[in-house]
């Protein structure tokens, strides 16, 4: 074991922190399925103390200055050995910090949304599992331990978002999450394999180092980075697997919350600021990585200005954030990736979990429903909605300005302003779509006229606490900004003095213009894109992707490869057993009249066999 | 002896080969029978030439045998014949085929 001067009490920490959602999970699984509140009191229990772990260690090793890391050899065959490990590097402190919190409040909020469930200690079962998955993910040494991880955490989405299973649209966006993941952990895995031939075994620390550069030729580096991006592709939701999020919100709001906009979805981000040294030696591929953010981010932020499901324009928006991501680390600077990372978190779990509290009370999704059906009566969640939507939209002093601006301002760092302007573009179309659905549900046409009220009761509560927590969070992070910056030793992008009024004008504009078009007394509530058929049915169908994908589905596997193996299958596997079994009953047929029945010929032929025999014993 | 020993069993092989060729080469159940008779009786001179080739009695005891098996073979055989032709009304023994496959 490598270890350094801090001893092994932090590595029992961290082992205890990342271990005990797996304990949880194991135990409400075997024994406690038909006892629901003790099966949650488990899975918060261990969550909680994961989460205070997680941040005592990132308080005690904020200033240690060089990544920890622990290693032990798990399996040898010959020459290769397979090593599992902690490495503590402050990206990894920070997101195991992060990913420990939101749980932790997506937990505690699940204990009212899911209240009365059938499936309650399931759901509580898979929330371990995904904390245990997504924790070891974030602290793993190598590659391959955090590919192991990256597919468990898909196998929880896959079973939280199926998790009504009764219902058969959510299995179906369970199997399409999955398998979309999977095409792109193929290819991650295709990277991995590739790097392990030609590295050797390496952990990521190695992976990081200059060195690694010198050992591998310009082509394969740029390959391999294609590669593992393109399981970021996967896992974060970037064109052209980006079809699988909006679906996924079949599943519980707190799964979405938690899985598809602060956590899981971001383990392709963070695996890409994880991997930056390495990604950076590349810049082809780093340059196809910008595109297919700023490609991704422009898309999903046109899909989210029409629809009328809430947490489907908040899934849009988690794939153009994390388009946003991807362009900030590509561009070079991957402070500004991560600290939108952080922010985007906060602000996009508090969105998704007071679209939560409107879908529990009124049961629907829709925002328009919502609002008739007096949404806005519900204070807090109406207020940290506004509050998350003007972080996202980066009006200051909130959060997400601090993040976005970080972005924009590496952005510019590129020699083409191509891409700040498509930054600036999605400034004004995330501003317009965040607060679509705040306005609409602020000023409703027809109302239903009922306050809502006595449902203020321990339902609600422990909804709202966590509600109220992120919010802080989310006004408080991005004073951060520079204190993060010194502990991931990133360079934080120079601010440059016109990009503040750009940022700040396009969104105010967004913003004017959702008022102007939804919030205003007279105002018709359509909004300009909506206005034209074709462009709002182009954006609607997601610009017609999922029909791309099944008509490729059916022509390409269906008819063509599908059809080709079933052939072979029947004609060439079957028909041959098939023919063989005809060909030995022929053959039997043909002996078998040997077997004349004539007596006579019974007979001849035994005579004949005993004169050869005597012959053969008495003559020679 | 009169005739040399080998020529005697000559004879009864001879015969034996007849007997044979009458079971095989016609299609009746009787001459089936008549058949094993002609054998039976080849075997019985065979014997009768070595009793006198090695001055035994013995070899003319065993003859006695031989005919007196063969008489009641043929009455067992018989029977035989008449029940089998009273099931399938022919004698042909090539219609006795249920063991064929």
């Amino acid at each position: 074991m490598t270890q350094t001067a801090h001893n092994d009490f932090i590595f029992l920490a961290t082992a205890v922190s990342v271990w005990l959602p797996f304990a949880a999970f194991a135990v409400i699984t075997i024994f406690t399925r038909k006892r629901p509140r003790l099966s949650a009191g488990l899975s918060i229990g261990s969550v909680t103390v994961s989460m205070v772990i997680a941040f005592s260690l990132l308080l005690r090793l904020w200033s240690v200055g060089h990544p920890i890391e622990y290693t032990s050899r798990w399996f040898q065959t010959g020459s290769f050995s397979l090593f599992f490990g902690f490495l503590l590097d402050p990206t990894s402190l920070l997101m195991f910090a992060l990913v420990g919190m939101i749980s932790f409040l997506v937990q505690i909020y699940s204990l009212g949304y899911m209240h009365g469930d059938p499936g309650f200690s399931r759901y509580y079962a898979s929330q371990s599992l995904f904390a245990w998955s997504m924790l070891s993910l974030t602290v793993s040494a190598s590659l391959l331990q955090l590919y192991i991880f990256w597919e468990l955490v898909g196998l929880c989405s896959y079973l939280l978002i199926g998790f009504w299973y009764e219902k058969f649209s959510a299995t179906q966006a369970g199997k399409k999450a999955f398998v979309m993941t999977r095409a792109g952990d193929t290819a991650f895995l295709l990277g991995a394999l590739l790097l392990l031939l030609h590295l050797g075994n390496v952990s990521i620390m190695q992976m990081d180092a200059p060195a690694a550069a010198n050992r591998l030729s310009p082509v394969l580096m740029t390959t391999c980075v294609l590669l593992i991006f393109g399981g970021i592709v996967g896992k974060s939701a970037q064109f052209p697997l980006l079809t699988w999020l909006p679906d996924a919100m079949e599943g519980p709001t707190p799964v979405s919350a938690l899985l598809h906009s602060a956590t899981m979805v971001a383990a392709g981000v963070f695996l890409f600021a994880r991997l930056f040294p390495f990604f950076s030696h590349s810049s082809a591929a780093m340059t196809v990585c910008l595109a297919v953010g700023t490609l991704s981010m422009l898309m999903a932020s046109t899909m989210a200005m029409v629809d009328r499901d809430i947490k489907k324009v908040w899934a849009y928006s988690t794939i153009s954030q994390l388009g946003y991501m991807v362009m900030g680390l590509s561009a070079g600077s991957s402070f500004a990736g991560f600290f939108h990372l952080t922010t985007h978190a906060t602000f996009k779990a508090l969105l998704f979990l007071c679209s939560g509290v409107w879908i529990h009370y009124f049961e629907t999704n829709d925002m328009y429903e919502i609002a008739r059906k007096n949404g806005r009566s519900l204070k807090i969640p109406l207020v940290c909605t506004i509050l998350a939507a003007a972080s996202l939209s980066g009006l200051p002093p909130l959060s997400g300005y601090f993040s976005k601006e970080s972005i924009l301002s590496a952005l510019l760092l590129e020699p083409n302003p191509l891409w700040f302007l498509a930054g600036l573009l999605g400034v004004f179309m995330t501003a317009y779509y965040a607060f679509r659905p705040v306005f609409i549900i602020l000023f409703p046409r027809e109302f239903d006229g009922k306050e809502r009220e006595g449902n203020r009761g321990f339902v609600y509560w422990i909804m709202a606490w966590p509600l109220i927590l992120l919010a802080c969070l989310t006004v408080g992070l991005g004073f951060l900004k520079a204190p993060l910056g010194s502990f991931l030793h990133a360079a934080v992008p120079p601010e440059r003095v016109w990009v503040l009024p750009a940022s700040i004008g396009l969104g105010l504009f967004g913003v004017f213009l959702t008022w102007y078009e939804f919030g205003r007394r007279s105002a018709s509530q359509i909004g300009f894109v909506e206005r034209s058929p074709g462009v709002k049915t182009f954006f609607l169908k997601r610009w017609f992707l999922d029909d791309l994908y099944a008509y490729l589905l059916k022509k390409v596997i269906y008819r063509g490869f599908a059809e080709l193996l079933t052939r072979n299958d029947r004609q060439v596997i079957d028909g041959g057993i098939e023919k063989l079994c005809d060909l030995t009953v022929e053959s039997s047929g043909i002996f078998s009249r040997v077997q004349s029945g004539v007596l006579r010929f019974n007979l001849m032929v035994m005579f004949v066999v005993l004169t050869l025999v005597g012959l053969y014993f008495f003559v020679f | 002896m009169i005739v040399p020993f080998s020529h005697v069993f000559m004879l009864a092989g001879a015969l034996f080969f007849l007997g044979l060729v009458c079971i095989f080469a016609r299609r009746n159940l009787i001459m089936t029978l008549i058949g094993i008779e002609i054998m039976m009786n080849a075997a019985a001179i065979a014997f009768v030439a070595s009793a006198a080739h090695w001055h035994r009695l013995e070899g003319q005891a065993f003859v006695l045998f031989i005919i007196g098996v063969a008489a009641t073979e043929v009455a067992v055989g018989l029977a035989l014949v008449v029940a089998a032709h009273r099931r399938t009304g022919s004698v042909d023994p090539d219609r006795y085929d249920v063991l064929k496959w």
